[in-house]
């Protein structure tokens, strides 16, 4: 992992809001990060905790209204995604920035063969003609393993297994040689055989292309063996931000902490009980004025309900919003 | 759980049980083969205990457990529950049974009645199988909310105004309400919020020490299986491919598919992941309506031998309380079930 590198996307003070019926979600709460060339970012979190939206937001992909986009810069290559014209971002969509949907099966086109589908990008953003984006499309195809590639271009989506498609959503991502690849819980519709053979592929790809990824997933396995670096989201709010072996060993925000200790795992020690996180996510109907994690957490205290916890550094590359400090020497408490 | 316990009584006994879906075509509707979504598959459920059916999506195994139950006529095969032969009996007869054996549904979303409220929806068994009162059956549906940790307060609300996991422990109230022995979950845990699933998976745990509940709990995830299962049955294409103590299974599985499934369950430690020793099957699973001839494992076997390709290996004890389908295992190959026993023990020691 290059460090200290620039980084090729820099995020900053990211708020979302969402206006319904019943009043503003407050999705997304001041979310900074970036990411640096040629590293994988996992962004980890349950459903609600704003990782999906955070990155919709940044390349414009959420219908507005109802989502509104309040707040924070988002530079890519030196331009503010946030702010340049629908037509510059449209480039940089699929083009710069590849996407990779959670569900293979509603993101593909059914009336569109797949060749079709692959060379799309190819023509619009890279310009090729056909005879060359057919080409390019058959090598791509061929890249993420899929066999006989060449007659496979002329097949409609029905005709691909479930895995076979995440290869085509994956090929189609990769078509216009992007620098960074955000994808979207790209493992979480398949079974575990199938992402098995995925995750290899992601890591065949790296080794390959040298792209950045953002990888977002609520699975903490399949972080901890593809991932360099972690942010753990909740509340619409990033609560702690580690690399990867050291989030994995010195968790220090307490719901990543329990978050670790929930899962049981197929190896090792077989846990008598299973460690619970008691309550339920927050609801997001405001800003958050407090830590909205106060309400689950065994260790808040009374600063927790009156202030909202700012990021702070713990350690290299390491930092938790979380006003609490584990003693020293119970780091696995 | 059971271990300990000297004498076992079967509760669930399962025979040779097929489900065969038919595929038509044409305009007569005329039937050109089958799905075979259950292929022949037996196993015992004792009392009390927990067994585990896992598999991949389209393996059969939400299938296996609504045959069980008689939410499907089997195409053939024996269901006893209790000693009661169920697989052919008559819907009428039926209805005195269900009371023993129910279900809780994968999706709480969609498995309530959203016009229903949470009081109706779990007082709806007590209407249709009991004779109780108004007084007495609200006093049951208030026992049952606090057995599953719902507040009584909320009897009167609908399903929309809860969390999911909240709605599954409505489901859970329901299939409780009319004393069960025998439950079936039904991916329980699939559709939720991993710090929620925990939460379930404790309830349930909870409830069967209480209640003395039998399960057959179905998932995909391995690694809660683990953790909730006495015994565990992985099924592969609509058969049963291997069936053992929970311990067994895990620390040394037999069949090559078990292994390669196993290994696919990314490890939540990064150095381990680093130095884990992978298993990656190639392809994918074949379709259940056009099988491969011989195991239906050889298609993607990493050991396939000739032999896997033209018989079908049958579903034997290989060890004591240890079932496999694999020719490694069969009698005339007594030295190669050896050898891969030592090797698998061997893969999994590297593994870890």
């Amino acid at each position: 992992m290059p460090d200290g590198a620039s980084p090729v996307l820099d995020v900053k003070g990211l708020k979302t809001v969402f206006r319904t019926r019943g009043g503003e979600v407050h999705a997304v709460n001041s979310v900074s990060f970036d990411l640096k060339p040629g590293e994988l970012l996992g962004v980890v979190g349950e459903s609600g905790s704003g990782k999906s939206v955070t990155m919709m937001s940044l390349i414009g992909l959420l219908p507005s209204p109802p989502a509104d986009v309040r707040a924070g810069e988002v530079l890519f290559g030196g331009t503010d995604l946030l702010r340049c014209p629908e037509e510059q971002l449209r480039a940089v969509r699929g083009g710069e920035i590849g996407f990779i949907f959670q569900d293979p099966m509603t993101s593909l086109n059914p009336v569109f063969t797949v060749g079709f589908q692959i060379m799309e990008p190819l023509r619009k953003h890279m310009g090729m003609d056909k005879a060359a984006a057919r080409q390019r499309a058959q090598e791509l195809l061929k890249l993420v393993g899929i066999p006989d590639a060449r007659r496979r271009l002329d097949d409609y989506p029905h005709q691909f297994s479930g895995g076979m498609r995440q290869r085509v959503m994956i090929a189609i991502a990769l078509a216009c040689d992007p620098k960074v690849l955000i994808a979207d819980e790209p493992t979480t519709a398949l079974d575990v055989t199938i992402q098995a053979q995925i995750l290899e592929l992601v890591r065949e790809l790296r080794r390959k292309l040298g792209m950045a990824i953002v990888w977002i997933t609520h699975d903490l396995g399949v972080i901890a063996g593809i991932a360099d670096r972690v942010i753990v989201m909740y509340g619409g709010q990033i609560v702690e931000q580690a690399p990867v072996n050291e989030l994995f060993h010195r968790p220090r925000h307490p719901y990543t902490r329990a978050l670790l200790k929930t899962i049981p795992s197929v190896r090792g020690q077989r846990e008598a009980k299973l460690n619970v996180i008691e309550g339920q996510p927050p609801i997001l109907v405001a800003a958050p004025s407090a830590c909205s994690f106060r309400a689950r957490c065994p260790h808040a205290f009374d600063r927790c309900a009156r202030e909202n916890p700012a990021r702070r550094p713990v350690g290299p590359g390491h930092d938790v919003a979380c006003f609490w400090d584990p003693a020293p020497g119970a780091a696995d408490a | 759980m059971l271990d300990t316990a000297p004498v076992r009584r079967k509760l669930v006994e399962v025979q040779g049980l097929r489900m065969y879906f038919p595929i038509t075509a044409g305009l007569l509707r005329r039937k050109v083969g089958d799905v075979k979504a259950v292929d022949n598959v037996s196993f015992d459920i004792y009392e009390g205990e927990t067994l585990g059916l896992v598999g991949e999506s389209g393996c059969g195994k939400s299938t296996c457990g609504r045959v069980i139950l008689r939410l499907y006529d089997p195409t053939g095969g024996s269901i006893r529950i209790e000693g009661r032969e169920i697989a052919d009996a008559a819907q009428s007869d039926l209805r005195d049974i269900r009371p023993t054996m129910q279900m809780v549904f994968q999706d709480p979303q969609a498995s309530l009645n959203p016009r229903m409220t949470v009081a109706a929806i779990i007082g709806e068994p007590l209407d249709e199988h009991t004779t109780l009162s108004k007084a007495e059956k609200l006093a049951r549906i208030y026992e049952l909310m606090d057995a599953v940790g719902l507040n009584r307060n909320y009897a009167n609300r609908y399903p929309h105004e809860f969390s999911g996991g909240q709605r599954q422990r409505i489901g859970i109230a329901r299939a409780l309400a009319l004393n069960p022995k025998f439950v079936v979950c039904d991916e329980p845990i699939a559709a939720l919020d991993v710090s929620i699933q925990a939460q379930v998976v404790n309830l349930l745990e909870e409830l069967q020490d209480r209640l003395g509940l039998t399960y057959l709990f179905i998932s995909h995830d391995l690694s809660m299986v683990r953790h909730i299962a006495d015994r565990v049955a992985v099924m592969y294409l609509g058969k049963i491919v291997e069936l053992a103590p929970r311990d067994d299974l895990y620390l040394r599985p037999l069949h090559p598919y078990t292994q390669a499934l196993l290994s696919a369950v990314p490890e939540p430690d990064p150095e381990l992941e680093t130095q884990r020793r992978r298993i990656i099957l190639k392809g994918d699973v074949p379709s259940p309506a056009n099988p491969p001839k011989g195991c239906n494992f050889c298609t993607r076997c990493p050991k396939v031998m000739d032999i896997c390709r033209t018989v079908d290996p049958a579903f034997r004890e290989v060890e004591p309380g240890r079932f496999t389908a694999c020719h490694l295992f069969s009698q005339s190959n007594e030295t190669a079930g050896q050898t891969a026993a030592a090797e698998a023990r061997q893969s999994i020691q590297q593994g870890v």
